[in-house]
Parts: C-alpha cells; sequence; structure tokens
C-alpha cells in the first residue's frame, strides 16, 4: 500500500483535462472563479490557532463568520498533518460527523469537503453530507477515491512523495520535485476516473509542505503552470505553512503576507481553489488578482472617470 | 432647422462597465436617458452630436463608441479584425459618450457626429452651430459638455473660486434659455477652470436661430466628484 507497483503505475494514464466547471455538491464553479476552501479544524492540536474551533459551538460560529467573509467552501478536519497522539477512525469520525451534519442542516448549499486520508471518516462524512473528500496523503488509503466516486462526491489529488500520513519530511529528495507532483496527481486523477469518480468533480493539488522542504513547497509554486496546464482545477492549501515561514523566517502568526503572496502567485498561474485561514483576506487577494486577470470586474471605479 | 436639443456631461463613468460591479450616480445616468428620449420623441430626421476635442472634425456616423482609452481591459474580449487594416481611430470621449446613449435609447436612424476644437475660438463655434443647422433636415441637437472640474479640493483640477460662478454663469444661461450669455462665456476662462463644456455650447448657441429664446429644463445639475454636470433639454420651438 505504501509504494505503488512501479511497473505498474508507469503503465497507468496520466490524463489532461479540457478547462471547464468544476462541480461539487450542486454547484457548479466556472473556470474564471478562484475559490476560498476555509479551514475548520476539529482538533485541539492543530499547527495554527491550536483548539480554536475544537469546541462544537465555537466552530459552527466560525462557520457563520467565514461564509460571511466570502467563504466558498469548508473544509472541514478531525486529524492534524502533523505527527501526534493517535487519532483512531472512531475518533476521527466523533470530532468531523456530528459537525458535518450541523453545517449541512444550517447551510443546505454550502459546499462541505472534508480533510481526510481514511475511507471509513471519509464514508461516514459523505454520509452526513461532504461534497469532497481532501485526500491530503497522496491516496494513501485507496478506497477513498472509492467512496468518492460511491457517493458522487469531489475528490483532491495530492501529491506527498513518499511521506507517510502524519509525518514529517525527513531529508526529502526528489530529481525533480515538479515533475514528481504532475506525475503523481496526474496517475491519481486517472485512477479516480477509473474508480468512478466524475472529471469535473476531482481537483490536483501539489500540497505544499507534505512530504517537502522548502525549497521543494518554493518549486511547486514556481512551476504551478505545470499543473495547472493539464487542465485540472488546481488547489494551493499553503496558509501559513512552514514554507512560508521558513522563507519569511517568520512564526505562524506572522505569515499572513507571505501566504497572501503565494495566494496571488498561484491565482495568476491559474489555481482555482485556496485552502485557507484567513478568509476575508484571502478573498480579496484573489478578487484583487481577479481584477488583474480580467476575469472579474471592479467593485466601484471613479478615480479619473468623473 | 433644430427643432429640439439637449445637453449632456460626458464623463467616462457614464459609459456600460466603466465603473466595475458598482452603478456609480444612476440618477445622472437617468437624467441623460430621459434628455434624449426627449429628444427622440420629436422623431428627428436626424441626430447630430456635437462634443468637444482635440480637433474640429466630422467622424463616420457608424463609428463604434470605444471607451478602451479609458478602460483598456473592457474591450480585451472583442475579437480582433483578421484584416491586416488600421484599427479605425477611436471617437473622442465625448462623441463616444453621446454615441452611446443615442445606442442606449434604441436610436439607429441617421447620426452626424461631430467635434469641435477645445481650442476653437466662440466665433468659429458660433459658425460651426450655423453650419449644421443650416444643413440639416429636421435635426435633435445632442450636446455634450461639462462644466468646471475644479469644483473642490478633491476635484480632478483641484479647488478654483472662480469655478462656481463660473458654472452658476452657464446653468443661468440654460434655465434662461439666454444664447447670447453662453456665445459670451470666456474661453480662457473656460480653460482654465477645465469647463470642457465651453466649444460645445457655443456651438449650441450658433445652431439655434438668432434671438430665439428655447424654453429650457434642467434635468440635473451637480457636481459629485468636483466635475459640473449638467443636463438640459432646449425646446427652440416656443
Amino acid at each position: 500500500m505504501i509504494m505503488d507497483d512501479v511497473a505498474g503505475a508507469a503503465s497507468e494514464s496520466r490524463p489532461r483535462r479540457t478547462p471547464g466547471p468544476l462541480r461539487l455538491g450542486g454547484r457548479e464553479f466556472p473556470p474564471e472563479r478562484a475559490l476560498v476552501m476555509a479551514i475548520v479544524n476539529r482538533t485541539p492540536d492543530s499547527f495554527y490557532r491550536p483548539g480554536a474551533t475544537w469546541d462544537e459551538d465555537v466552530a459552527l460560529e466560525r462557520v457563520h463568520a467565514i461564509v460571511a467573509e466570502g467563504a466558498d467552501l469548508l473544509d472541514i478536519g478531525g486529524v492534524p498533518a502533523k505527527p501526534g497522539p493517535e487519532v483512531t477512525v472512531a475518533e476521527e469520525i466523533r470530532r468531523i460527523v456530528p459537525f458535518v451534519e450541523r453545517v449541512r442542516a444550517a447551510y443546505p448549499d454550502l459546499v462541505i469537503s472534508v480533510d481526510t486520508w481514511r475511507h471509513e471518516p471519509a464514508r461516514a462524512a459523505c454520509e452526513a453530507g461532504a461534497d469532497l473528500l481532501n485526500d491530503t496523503w497522496s491516496a494513501w488509503d485507496p478506497k477513498v477515491a472509492d467512496v468518492a466516486a460511491e457517493f458522487g462526491a469531489g475528490l483532491v489529488c495530492s501529491h506527498v512523495g513518499v511521506a507517510l500520513p502524519r509525518t514529517r519530511p525527513h531529508r526529502a529528495a526528489f530529481a525533480d520535485v515538479a515533475a514528481d507532483a504532475l506525475d503523481r496527481v496526474l496517475l491519481l486523477a486517472g485512477r479516480a476516473l477509473a474508480a468512478g469518480v466524475e472529471a469535473d468533480r476531482i481537483v490536483i493539488d501539489p500540497a505544499h509542505d507534505f512530504g517537502k522542504n522548502t525549497w521543494h513547497s518554493l518549486e511547486v509554486t514556481r512551476r504551478l503552470e505545470d499543473l495547472t496546464a493539464t487542465g485540472w482545477p488546481v488547489l494551493m492549501s499553503a496558509s501559513r505553512k512552514d514554507f512560508v515561514g521558513e522563507t519569511l523566517g517568520v512564526g505562524v502568526d506572522d505569515r499572513l503576507a507571505g501566504t497572501l503572496a503565494v495566494t496571488a502567485v498561484g491565482a495568476w498561474l491559474g489555481a482555482r481553489m485556496f485552502r485557507a485561514h484567513d478568509v476575508r483576506q484571502t478573498r480579496q487577494a484573489l478578487d484583487m488578482v481577479a481584477s488583474i486577470k480580467g476575469d472579474r470586474p471592479p467593485a466601484r471605479l471613479t478615480r479619473g472617470l468623473a | 432647422m433644430i427643432i429640439r436639443a439637449a445637453l449632456c456631461p460626458s464623463p467616462p463613468l457614464l459609459a456600460s462597465g466603466v465603473t466595475g460591479l458598482a452603478d456609480v450616480l444612476p440618477e445622472l445616468r437617468e437624467a441623460c436617458e430621459a434628455a434624449v428620449g426627449w429628444l427622440l420623441a420629436a422623431a428627428p430626421d436626424e441626430v447630430t452630436v456635437i462634443g468637444p476635442a482635440a480637433a474640429t472634425a466630422t467622424w463616420p456616423p457608424d463609428s463604434v463608441p470605444d471607451l478602451s482609452m479609458h478602460a483598456p481591459a473592457l474591450n480585451r474580449a472583442r475579437p480582433t479584425p483578421a484584416a491586416a487594416l488600421p484599427p479605425p481611430s477611436p471617437l473622442p470621449l465625448s462623441l463616444a459618450i453621446g454615441a452611446q446613449l443615442l445606442d442606449a435609447a434604441g436610436y439607429s436612424g441617421p447620426r452626424v457626429l461631430q467635434s469641435v476644437a477645445e481650442s476653437a475660438s466662440p466665433d468659429a463655434c458660433l459658425d460651426l452651430g450655423r453650419d449644421l443647422a443650416a444643413d440639416a433636415p429636421l435635426t435633435a441637437l445632442l450636446v455634450m459638455g461639462d462644466g468646471s472640474a475644479r469644483r473642490s479640493a478633491a476635484a480632478p483640477g483641484y479647488l478654483d473660486e472662480r469655478a462656481e460662478p463660473f458654472d452658476t454663469v452657464v446653468e443661468q444661461a440654460l434655465r434662461d434659455g439666454d444664447l447670447p450669455a453662453l456665445a459670451a462665456l470666456d474661453p480662457d476662462l473656460a480653460r482654465d477652470l477645465l469647463a470642457a463644456g465651453r466649444p460645445a455650447w457655443q456651438a449650441l448657441a450658433g445652431a439655434l436661430s438668432p434671438g430665439a429664446r428655447p424654453r429650457t429644463r434642467i434635468l440635473y445639475s451637480d457636481a459629485p466628484f468636483g466635475v459640473t454636470y449638467l443636463v438640459a433639454t432646449l425646446d427652440p420651438a416656443s
């Protein structure tokens, strides 16, 4: 399960996609609309503001706030990416599923993503109304794709390299990290299609920091067009991550400017979904880039026009 | 013969899409639409649009209003003509706004697009107006002209204390149908005050019969961004 059969993988297809709308739940998003995926951690120990939304009522308040700030979808997670105390399948389900049900009841049309790498929580989340499975650990459990197919949900196909779930990269090395990421996410997109996931519900993600050092994350950012050129919608998940902190030499509380710079570059290079802690600021950065690109009319102009 | 005349300003923000998602000054746009609607209600044989520009010229009547000089993003989607012909020079702003107002009103009849040089002397403007009226069948005249752009400290040209009295003279002349008062406007003062409408107003004075005292209505008079906008109708038949 850990390492793919290399010969088998080599013979699998790396499908491209005709650029077009992304469908999530009952919603359809055109290519020129960059989406904000707002993070809601159902954990006591995530790296940024640990435990901020551990209480379920507080978490729901957070959902109300970020929807008002312009979130297009939520990403609800019950297990931190970093190593730490074990979170069993049962515990992960307990953390996320009742909350997905509450959000779904409060927002019948809001797109809900669940950040999980195991098929049991994925299945329970889909039963509770999740629309997208953010499989951050690069199909460590191939049955997650089967769950997405079974429920008509979307799937994020990500790149990790050789790291296992909830591990830190140790002397990570790639001959060409951008090429490796491209190959892996396309391979997984092909497998998702084969499993029955609908093509217009598949997203690809180079997964900054996952199995990568900061040089690697900078490289996949610089070469993001290799991914966007495939036609698959690209998710950028960079918010306040260590590669931003290391690049700028700042702690987790001081990474917003760096995050927004990554966001702007990603949007310029064609990424379509941005996983974010800072929803309002991310929405503003994306709107600004969209207006520079000509994809969004500016809000209200009178300067020099009177 | 000029059967009706209307006066509108020509800021870029009147053009569709230029202000982005927000509808800026809808009341000004509505006043312009009302003035143009009134103009067309007389069923003229043709409409002459006259507005200030760098030079006095008659423009092709089928010229497409193009605001890309002011908002380059708006026209990017437009397909490039396959022919290697150079693009026609875009209409001056004042005529582009006037043409858009006619288009928005659904007017598809004959139109004359006439610019008048910003530097034209009052006499030259009066002569141009007389010539336009003399040649014409039953013509409606759409006069594009803005008041001073120096009405406040936030105005494009900053505050000039002379601006308000100047604009008041113009507005009063329009209220009274006082064409000689328009003809007498000082071009140097108008230039100092960034009052772009001066040559067009004087052409209007020339286009209507000498001694006429048209019945007028002011539909809008304000300077919300420090630029004076006047919308008026003039009925010379009375």
